[in-house]
């Protein structure tokens, strides 16, 4: 895939991203198959253009593997009461060791979760049994965001959400 | 693999499903999916909604993984798809686009959620994804154990109007269904009619609804079940009772005469198809005031259900050709007493009244009217169901018509009105005309 250029989060797309919203991370393999899995909270470095997203190995070991090896991530984060959905685009995937404040990260990413789910009629076992994740399994993939994309279903579904830094629609867009 | 049933479950719950696609210069993307469809061990439906990014990559690259949360226990599920075509109209589209229309009104998204079409994706390999899931609850029903006990009574059935009784008492019984009805299907008419149902203030027995209208019409279009589980106006029924509607040339005016006997508010509604030899028979029918009530495997029961009704409705249609003929050498019984009631019949739609009651129409009107001249100018009371089936004055659509179906709906059409004119079983295939008060029958526009 082409490199572009890197973008910071804007403090509202930072809070969005790291609050109690469902986290989907999606890359592929060099044949074109997609990976996919679910991730367990969002870390963002004030000040940095990098972003940092945690997961069990078991679960995911082919999007590792392919983000890894190719660099590129897509991610998908939606608050379900409101169905806001931002898809964020980056490079430059990479593994990281977990650093102090991660686990922290991660136990609150539950509660807000749990919060946002619970409110909409789940069970808060449902959702922590979705999180389940021993501690020290805990892996953090870290990316360069390079497109945000505005998700929320409707018209305005996949419209860039800073054009004048995004990239032309085509080719990956949602 | 995963178990089917998993699958299932996961594509019927509210959990929206993720979409993994890549384009061509190796770009991911990640989208949710509102609505899947299982279509067989092989092949599952996706909602096409817009043309977004991720139907731009598979038009390109056709593989797509897609990840599934199973409802009630949280296990994880990953199914690997590889895209094939998109359906803009039949039955899986029709099926999709009435659940959608419930997924979308469930979820604030009326208006925004339209089916643009299906997409039709051959499944490649499905893997469960490692992590910790929750014991699943045992279901308040064992569809299977239910079927088994239910389909064990339908054969006993000695008739059709019995058969459906069996059914419906079975569903209630076995599956805690407790709202249900069977429309059966008019198909010179394009239109369905009720003839039995369960659960209602009212039967609505002679309610009718057009082919294609809501789930029942559209299952019965399309051949399909049909399955709802968060019901909205989009696939409802108008209740509404046009009380004292003008009679003159009534035209279809009828058709809201009697009823549609639905819940006012139903959350789940599941609409199976009985297979005939060519259209289906009619429409088996159930709701419950509460949502994500009917599962897969329910409708698995029921359309399993449907057939074997299907199958012994015409066993009953073949053995009518069998059946006694109307023994002649009874003596005429002694005309009624009393003031005579006034019974018209309007040749348009057949349409027949007792006094100023209006009590059916169409060919089940025409049958009455036929028996009530016969009793009227030959004194009989005594009728055999094959002899009206050759009878052209009854205009029966076509020599396979559902005669039976439609004399079940004028015994209970008569029953429920508590009429003055009532028909009595007298053996396979014959029936007694009881007539109470002596009639004055008057057609109305017999020229038309």
């Amino acid at each position: 895939m082409p490199a572009l250029p890197t973008l910071q989060l804007d403090p509202d797309l930072a809070r969005f991203v790291t609050g109690g919203v469902s986290i989907n991370a999606g890359s592929a393999s060099a044949a074109g198959v997609p990976s996919l899995c679910r991730a367990f909270g969002c870390r963002v470095e004030p000040g940095t253009d990098r972003i940092t997203l945690f997961f069990s190995p078991p679960q995911a070991a082919d999007l590792i593997r392919d983000a890894t090896a190719s660099g590129a991530l897509a991610v998908v984060f939606s608050e379900p009461p409101t169905h806001r959905t931002v898809q964020i685009k980056g490079q430059n995937a990479r593994l990281i060791p977990l650093a102090e404040g991660d686990l922290a990260c991660v136990t609150a990413y539950r509660t807000a979760f749990a919060q946002s789910l619970v409110f909409l009629g789940f069970t808060e076992a449902m959702v922590r049994t979705l999180l389940d994740c021993p501690d020290e399994a805990l892996v953090a993939l870290t990316f360069t965001p390079s497109a945000f994309f505005n998700s929320t279903p409707g018209a305005q579904a996949g419209t860039a959400l800073i054009p004048a830094l995004a990239p032309p629609l085509a080719p990956g867009a949602p | 693999m995963i178990p089917i049933r998993a699958l299932r479950d996961c594509l019927d719950g509210v959990i929206p499903g993720v979409v993994s696609t890549c384009a061509p210069d190796g770009t991911p993307n990640v989208a949710y999916m509102s609505q899947g469809q299982y279509l067989d061990d092989r092949h599952l439906a996706l909602s096409y909604q817009f043309f977004n990014r991720t139907h731009q990559n598979l038009l390109a690259n056709p593989r797509v993984t897609l990840g599934l949360i199973h409802p009630q226990t949280a296990q994880q599920y990953r199914v690997h798809l590889t895209y094939q075509r998109t359906e803009t109209e039949g039955p899986i589209f029709e099926s999709m686009k009435a659940k959608l229309a419930g997924i979308a009104s469930h979820t604030g998204m009326t208006g925004v959620f339209r089916l643009l079409g299906s997409d039709i994706y051959r499944l490649e390999r499905a893997e469960v994804v490692p992590g910790s899931t929750l014991p699943a609850p045992p279901p308040a029903v064992d569809p299977l154990l239910a079927l088994r006990t239910c389909m064990e009574r339908l054969p006993t059935s000695p008739d059709a109007e019995s058969l459906l009784d069996a059914l419906l008492d079975g569903l209630q019984t076995h599956f805690a269904i407790e709202h249900a009805l069977v429309m059966m299907l008019d198909p010179r008419r394009d239109r369905l009619y009720t003839v039995a149902s369960r659960g209602y203030a009212t039967s609505g027995v002679g309610s009718e609804i057009p082919v294609g209208d809501g789930v029942i019409g559209v299952a019965a279009r399309e051949r399909v079940p049909i399955r709802i589980s968060h019901v909205t106006s989009e696939y409802a029924y108008g209740l509404a009772m046009r009380e004292g509607a003008e009679r003159q040339g009534m035209g279809d005016r009828l058709e809201t005469e009697i009823p549609f006997p639905g819940l006012a508010s139903p959350g789940s509604q599941l609409a199976v198809p009985i297979p005939g030899a060519r259209e289906p028979l009619g429409v088996l029918f159930v709701e419950s005031p509460t949502e994500m009530r009917f599962t897969h495997a329910d409708e698995d029961a029921l359309v399993a259900l449907a057939t074997q009704v299907g199958g012994l409705f015409r066993l009953f249609l073949a053995e009518l050709e069998l059946g006694d003929e109307a023994q002649s050498g009874i003596p005429r019984e002694p005309p009624p007493a009393g003031p005579p009631l006034r019974v018209r019949h309007y040749a348009a739609n057949d349409s027949v009244f007792l006094g100023d009651d209006y009590l059916i129409k169409g060919v089940a009107g025409n049958i009455l009217w036929t028996l009530l001249q016969d009793h009227q100018t030959l004194g009989r009371t005594q009728f055999s169901n094959r002899e009206l089936r050759a009878d052209p004055r009854v205009r029966l659509p076509d020599q396979s018509d559902n005669l039976e179906a439609r004399l079940v709906l004028l015994h209970r059409r008569l029953a429920e009105r508590q009429a003055c004119v009532q028909l009595e079983k007298t053996g396979r295939g014959r029936f007694r005309l009881l007539v109470g008060r002596p009639l004055s029958l008057e057609d109305m526009d017999a020229g038309v």
